[in-house]
């Protein structure tokens, strides 16, 4: 009684999660979509750096800065742009946007440097 | 006029003071003044082919009685001896200022030492053998006696004469000539610890020997010392070239049992002249550095490519090390020719061990990979033959690890960090692009 409870709950909470998302606009939908590339592309290194070893350690860190970084950058540019965030009400999406591009180019830029 | 006769003078006096520069140096590590101490001046008569055989080969002898007062060996300091010959085996105190430890001190500053002993050897030469590391035997009436390897003879039939032919086998130490003849030895014998590495038997007793006291009933209990474990002559290396020998008989010496004719009991050979002089003339080569004295000069190492010796390596570098080892003929340095001699890399351990190869003129040499581990190291060379001075070298040089400018320009296992670093800025471009001309 109970389990059959909880597995109908839980496919609840899908159903509902799953029609809440397709809800959210199209242009947060593309900024998800390149989060999660950069948060795969960032696992995928660490497991490549438990099976080889960190040697050379800067280059680890560098590849797997850029994956966060670009992820967080995103994760931003998502928040600024959302209209119904209400403390960027007044800010301009493309004031956000232009913030997004000049902090990715002093990210790379750091990134090209420490990678050796 | 009389200007350049002075200046002529001065010149042959100035000429002369190399003679007074002839002592033992490192330059030149033969002997060249040794004291003799008798306990009879008719040893020096009784003896004199010994001596005379020493004094040909240029030693200069200073013969003196055991007792006598005027003994020193040391004045203001310095030795004025290079090597010692004890042939007073029955003096209880020597003369003078010589003393037990007079003659250690005399040893341990890398001079050279002749003891003889004789059954009647008092204590004084038994406790300078023991320091030495031999020991004869604690009763003081016994002799070796061997019954069936003794020297057939018409007049003695105790057997207290015996012929010895169990030489230790080494050339450099014996001569490269064979020596055909026993050795006739009558006196007391003594055992090695086995314990010490530096003492060597040169003669050994054979199986059938003990030490005993002739005139007296053998006891019930077994002899302390027999069979090969009694050695009738030693020798010794110390670890700073001294060198040291020990005999338990003063009659070998004698020119007695040189000329004597020497036959073995159970052998047919009878020889006409006794093994003795060679012997004794080849082992006291030996003992005053004429022979066996190694110096190694020039150890030096470089980077392949270069000549000059760097202050430090790094890691997988290449290197080449090169010694140059002279051994001393008696008059001139040598090449010393080696198939043996090793060097190590060592840090804690060795990391790099290699034989190296000689061009037949006294150059070794060799290369070989700097490792993969970084700290400080020793080129290290440890070289101990039989009958040889030891050659222990070592120079120490500083590896360090990669300058962070001396890695690959790409390093392979890096390749995955930067295929993501450009997929991420690739994705970027990519994304805004895609971001901007959505409708």
């Amino acid at each position: 009684m109970g389990k059959s409870a909880t597995t109908s709950d839980v496919h609840a909470l899908f159903h509902s999660l799953r029609s809440a998302y397709a809800a959210t606009a199209n242009h947060l939908k593309i900024i998800d979509l390149y989060i999660v590339f950069a948060i795969v592309t960032a696992v995928i290194q660490v497991a490549y750096m438990a099976i080889v070893g960190s040697f050379p350690f800067n280059s680890f860190l560098s590849g797997v800065l850029s994956c966060v970084g670009t992820a967080v950058l995103a994760v931003s540019l998502r928040i600024q742009v959302n209209k119904d965030n209400k403390e960027f009400k007044d800010l301009p999406p493309e004031r956000a946007f232009a913030d997004f591009v000049l902090c990715n180019l002093v990210l790379h830029l750091v990134i090209m440097n420490f990678l050796g | 006029m009389a200007a350049p006769k002075f200046a002529f003078l001065l010149l042959n006096l100035i000429s002369i003071l190399p003679l007074l520069v002839s002592s033992f140096s490192v330059d030149r590590p033969t002997d060249r003044r040794i004291l003799v101490l008798l306990d009879d001046l008719s040893l020096k008569s009784s003896h004199s082919l010994f001596f005379s055989s020493l004094k040909s080969r240029g030693f200069d002898l200073d013969f003196k009685l055991a007792d006598d007062p005027a003994i020193a060996v040391k004045r203001y300091g310095q030795y004025m001896y290079d090597g010692l010959i004890l042939l007073s085996p029955s003096t209880e105190r020597f003369g003078g200022s010589l003393d037990v430890e007079g003659v250690l001190d005399f040893v341990d500053s890398g001079h050279d030492l002749i003891v003889a002993a004789d059954a009647n050897a008092s204590d004084l030469i038994r406790n300078i053998a023991a320091e030495c590391g031999v020991d004869f035997d604690e009763d003081p009436s016994a002799v070796v006696v061997d019954h069936s390897s003794y020297a057939v003879s018409e007049t003695e039939g105790d057997h207290t004469l015996i012929a010895a032919d169990d030489f230790i086998q080494s050339d450099v130490i014996l001569g490269n000539k064979k020596i055909e003849a026993p050795v006739l030895f009558k006196g007391i014998g003594h055992s090695l610890n086995p314990a010490n590495s530096m003492v060597l038997k040169a003669l050994s007793a054979s199986p059938s020997s003990y030490s005993t006291n002739p005139s007296s009933k053998l006891s019930s209990q077994p002899p302390s010392l027999y069979g090969t474990a009694i050695s009738l002559v030693s020798v010794v290396q110390a670890r700073n070239a001294a060198r040291i020998m020990i005999s338990g008989s003063l009659d070998m010496f004698s020119n007695r049992l040189f000329r004597a004719g020497v036959q073995k009991s159970g052998s047919l050979n009878k020889y006409e002249k006794s093994g003795n002089e060679q012997f004794i003339t080849e082992l006291s080569k030996w003992i005053f550095h004429e022979r066996g004295h190694l110096k190694a000069v020039n150890l030096r190492h470089n980077k392949v490519g270069e000549s000059e010796e760097p202050s430090m390596y790094r890691i997988n570098d290449d290197l080449e090390f090169s010694v140059e080892i002279f051994e001393w003929s008696g008059s001139s340095w040598v090449p010393h020719v080696s198939k043996d001699v090793q060097v190590q890399f060592y840090m804690m351990s060795p990391y790099v061990l290699k034989t190296l190869s000689t061009n037949g003129k006294g150059l070794y040499h060799t290369s070989f990979k700097v490792p993969d581990v970084y700290g400080v190291f020793q080129f290290k060379v440890e070289y101990q033959k039989l009958g040889y001075t030891s050659l222990s070298l070592s120079k120490q040089i500083p590896v360090r690890p990669f300058k962070h400018n001396e890695y690959e320009r790409f390093i392979t296992t890096a390749f995955p960090y930067y295929g993501a670093s450009f997929s991420m800025m690739a994705g970027f471009f990519i994304f805004s692009g895609v971001y901007l001309y959505n409708k």
